[in-house]
C-alpha cells in the first residue's frame, strides 16, 4: 500500500515538474518574440502604462529566470493578468475559466460517447471475419476526415435541410439557423460532438485500440478458466477493460482538444477554443497564454488522474511503473 | 526469431504471414496511387505559371466542369483544378520538412532513450515526456501569435511536437532489441554502437513504424496547413489557392461544388496517407 501510495505522489510530482517545464517552454516562446518582446506581443497602438504593466506581467523587464518565477508565481496563482483586446479589462481567468468548462464538457463528453461507441463496435465486430473488415474499412472512410471539413460539411447539410424543410416551406426556422449564429439553444453543442466524434479518425483509432484489448483479455488464461466453470464472462471482461478504457481516454484527449479548437470555432461556440483563436487574432497575448497553460494543465491532470485511478484499480500498473 | 528463417516464411503459401501478404495489394495501390499522385502534384505545381490576379474571370463564374475547366470554377471564375494543383504547394514542402524533423529526431531521440542508461537516457526521455504534454495545435497557434506566421515556422513546430511520438515507438523497440542475442553478437564484435543502433536497429527493425508515422506527420501538416488557411489568418492567404481557404468559400455562399472538391481531396488524401503507411507498415512487418 505504501509503495502505491508512494508512486503516486511520484507521479503527481512529476505531473507538476511538467507543468513547470510546459510553462517554461511557452514562457520562453514569449521572449523569443523578433525585436522587441513587448511590441511583439502587444496590439497596436497599446498605451504605454498598459505596456508597462504588461512587462510587469510577463516578468520581461528582468532576466529570462527571474522574469520566468516572477511569471509562474502569478500564473500559479491563477493571474495571468487582464485581457487586452477580447474582453478589455476584465480577467483572463475571470473569461478563460467558464469558456474552459464548457470545452471540457464539450470535448470530454464527445470522446465519453465515443468511448461506448467504440466499446460497443469492439465487442460485436471481434475482427477477423470478412464482414468485419469491410465494416472497419467503412467506419475508417467516414470517420478519418479532418475535423474542420467534417463540421463544414455537416453544417452545410444541416443547414440545406433545414431550408428545405423549414425555411422554405414558411415554419418558424430554429434560432440556431443558419449555421453558424451566435444563439443560446444547445444544438450547435449537439452538432460539434457528432463532429467531433466523426472526424480526426478517433472511432476507428478507438475501435481497433478496444479491440486488441479485448481480444488479448478474451485469450487470457482466467477467462479460459471462468468459460470452463460455466460462468458468465461478461462483468470480468468489463471490470478489466476499465483500466485500458482509461488509458485511451487519457491518451486521446488531447487529440480531441486539437479538434474542438477549430469545430467550435466553425460553430461559433463560445468555448475555449473559439476564445483562444478570436485573442489569437487580436492579438491578445495574456489570454492565449493564459488558454495555452490551461490546455497543456487540462492534458497533464487528467493524465494524473487516470494513472492515480488506475493504480488504485489495478496495483499491477504501479509495479510496472504505468 | 523462433528458429524460423522469415523468407521461409513469406515464401509457404499457407501461412498467416503470406496470406496477409497476400491480403494487402488492393489497399497498398489505392492509397499509394493517390499518394504518389498528391506527390506528382506538389512537385509540379511549381513549375506551373499562376497569376492570381488574372485568373479571376467573372464571365465563368460558377462554371460547371468542362473540357477547359475540367472541375469547374469559383465564385470569382477561377479555375478550380488549376487552384487544386497550386494548392498542393502549400503543403507539400513544408510537409516533407516535418516528416524529416519528427523522423530524423524522433529515432534518434528513441534510440538515446531507449539504448543509453544513466542520465543521459534519463534526460531524453523526460524532454521527450515534456514536448509530449504541449497540446501541439494550441501551441502553433501560440507561435503563430508571436512569430511571423508562415507554413515553414508552422511545419517545423509540427515535426518538433510529433519527436516524442516517434521517439517513444522507437525506444520500446530499441529497449527491446537491444538484448537480442544478435544485437549482442554485434556488440561483441566491436560494431560502433551508433552502427548497430542506426542501422541494425533502426533502419532494418523500425523503418515500417518510422514509414507509418512518417505518414502521420505528413498529413497532420496536410490537416494543420488547410485547417489555419480555412480559418483564414495563419495559413494561405486568398488570393493565392490552399485546399483549406478553397474550402473557406463555404462562408461566401458559392453553392456546392467549389468548396466540395477541395474537401474531398483533403478527406482522400489524408486517409491515403494514412492507409499508405498503414499498408507499407504491415507489409513490411509480414514479409519479416
Amino acid at each position: 500500500m505504501k509503495r502505491i501510495f508512494l508512486a503516486l505522489l511520484r507521479r503527481i510530482l512529476g505531473g507538476f515538474a511538467l507543468l513547470l517545464g510546459a510553462s517554461f517552454i511557452i514562457y520562453m516562446t514569449v521572449r523569443a518574440a523578433p525585436g522587441d518582446a513587448i511590441d511583439a506581443i502587444s496590439p497596436m497602438g497599446t498605451p504605454p502604462e498598459v505596456k508597462a504593466q504588461l512587462m510587469a506581467e510577463f516578468g520581461l523587464d528582468r532576466g529570462p529566470l527571474a522574469g520566468y518565477g516572477v511569471w509562474a508565481l502569478r500564473s500559479l496563482c491563477g493571474d495571468f493578468g487582464d485581457s487586452l483586446v477580447f474582453a478589455p479589462g476584465e480577467r483572463v481567468m475571470a473569461v478563460a475559466l467558464p469558456a474552459f468548462g464548457r470545452t471540457l464538457l464539450l470535448a470530454g463528453g464527445a470522446l465519453l460517447v465515443c468511448l461506448c461507441f467504440a466499446l460497443l463496435w469492439a465487442a460485436c465486430n471481434p475482427g477477423g471475419s470478412r464482414r468485419s473488415q469491410l465494416l472497419g474499412a467503412s467506419l475508417y472512410g467516414v470517420t478519418s476526415a479532418p475535423s474542420f471539413v467534417i463540421a463544414v460539411a455537416f453544417a452545410q447539410a444541416v443547414n440545406e435541410l433545414v431550408y428545405r424543410l423549414v425555411d422554405a416551406r414558411g415554419f418558424v426556422t430554429p434560432s440556431w439557423y443558419p449555421i453558424p449564429i451566435a444563439c443560446s439553444s444547445m444544438m450547435p453543442y449537439l452538432f460539434a460532438g457528432i463532429t467531433l466524434i466523426l472526424s480526426d479518425g478517433l472511432l476507428i483509432d478507438l475501435v481497433n485500440y478496444l479491440r486488441s484489448e479485448l481480444q488479448a483479455l478474451r485469450r487470457s488464461p482466467f477467462i479460459a478458466a471462468i468459460r470452463a466453470k460455466g460462468a458468465r464472462v461478461t462483468g470480468h471482461l468489463l471490470k478489466n477493460m476499465v483500466v485500458p478504457i482509461l488509458s485511451a481516454y487519457a491518451s486521446r484527449l488531447p487529440v480531441v482538444l486539437g479538434g474542438v479548437v477549430i469545430v467550435e470555432y466553425v460553430f461559433t461556440l463560445d468555448g475555449a477554443g473559439y476564445v483562444l483563436l478570436e485573442a489569437s487574432k487580436n492579438r491578445d497575448f495574456p489570454m492565449v497564454v493564459g488558454l495555452s497553460v490551461l490546455f497543456t494543465a487540462l492534458v497533464i491532470l487528467v493524465n494524473i488522474i487516470s494513472d492515480v485511478v488506475k493504480g488504485w484499480l489495478d496495483a499491477r500498473e504501479v509495479a510496472h511503473g504505468g | 526469431m523462433g528458429g524460423d528463417h522469415p523468407s521461409q516464411e513469406c515464401k509457404a503459401p499457407s501461412t498467416p504471414g503470406s496470406k496477409k501478404l497476400r491480403s494487402l495489394p488492393l489497399g497498398l495501390y489505392l492509397s499509394g496511387g493517390i499518394v504518389a499522385l498528391v506527390f506528382l502534384l506538389g512537385l509540379i505545381a511549381p513549375l506551373i505559371p499562376y497569376d492570381p490576379a488574372a485568373a479571376v474571370d467573372y464571365q465563368r463564374q460558377l462554371a460547371g466542369p468542362s473540357w477547359s475547366h475540367l472541375l469547374g470554377c469559383d465564385g470569382q471564375g477561377r479555375d478550380i483544378a488549376l487552384r487544386i494543383v497550386k494548392g498542393t504547394e502549400a503543403f507539400f514542402w513544408p510537409g516533407i520538412l516535418a516528416m524529416t524533423i519528427a523522423v530524423i529526431g524522433g529515432a534518434a531521440c528513441g534510440a538515446c532513450a531507449g539504448y543509453m542508461r544513466g542520465w543521459v537516457g534519463q534526460a531524453v526521455r523526460g524532454l521527450m515526456q515534456l514536448l509530449d504534454t504541449l497540446p501541439r495545435l494550441v501551441f502553433i497557434v501560440l507561435l503563430c501569435t508571436i512569430l511571423d506566421p508562415g507554413m515553414y515556422l508552422i511545419a517545423t513546430t509540427a515535426g518538433v511536437l510529433f519527436i516524442p511520438t516517434i521517439a517513444a515507438i522507437c525506444r520500446r523497440k530499441v529497449e527491446t532489441l537491444a538484448s537480442e542475442d544478435y544485437i549482442l553478437a554485434h556488440i561483441a564484435h566491436g560494431f560502433h554502437p551508433a552502427w548497430i543502433l542506426g542501422y541494425h536497429i533502426l533502419w532494418l527493425q523500425c523503418r515500417p513504424l518510422l514509414i507509418r508515422q512518417a505518414c502521420t506527420v505528413f498529413s497532420y501538416v496536410l490537416f494543420v496547413e488547410t485547417a489555419l488557411s480555412y480559418l483564414g489568418d495563419y495559413g494561405v492567404q486568398e488570393p493565392w489557392p490552399s485546399w483549406g481557404n478553397m474550402v473557406a468559400q463555404t462562408r461566401e455562399g458559392v453553392g456546392f461544388w467549389p468548396w466540395f472538391v477541395p474537401a474531398v481531396m483533403i478527406v482522400v488524401s489524408i486517409a491515403a496517407l494514412l492507409a499508405f503507411g498503414n499498408a507499407i507498415a504491415r507489409r513490411e512487418e509480414a514479409m519479416r
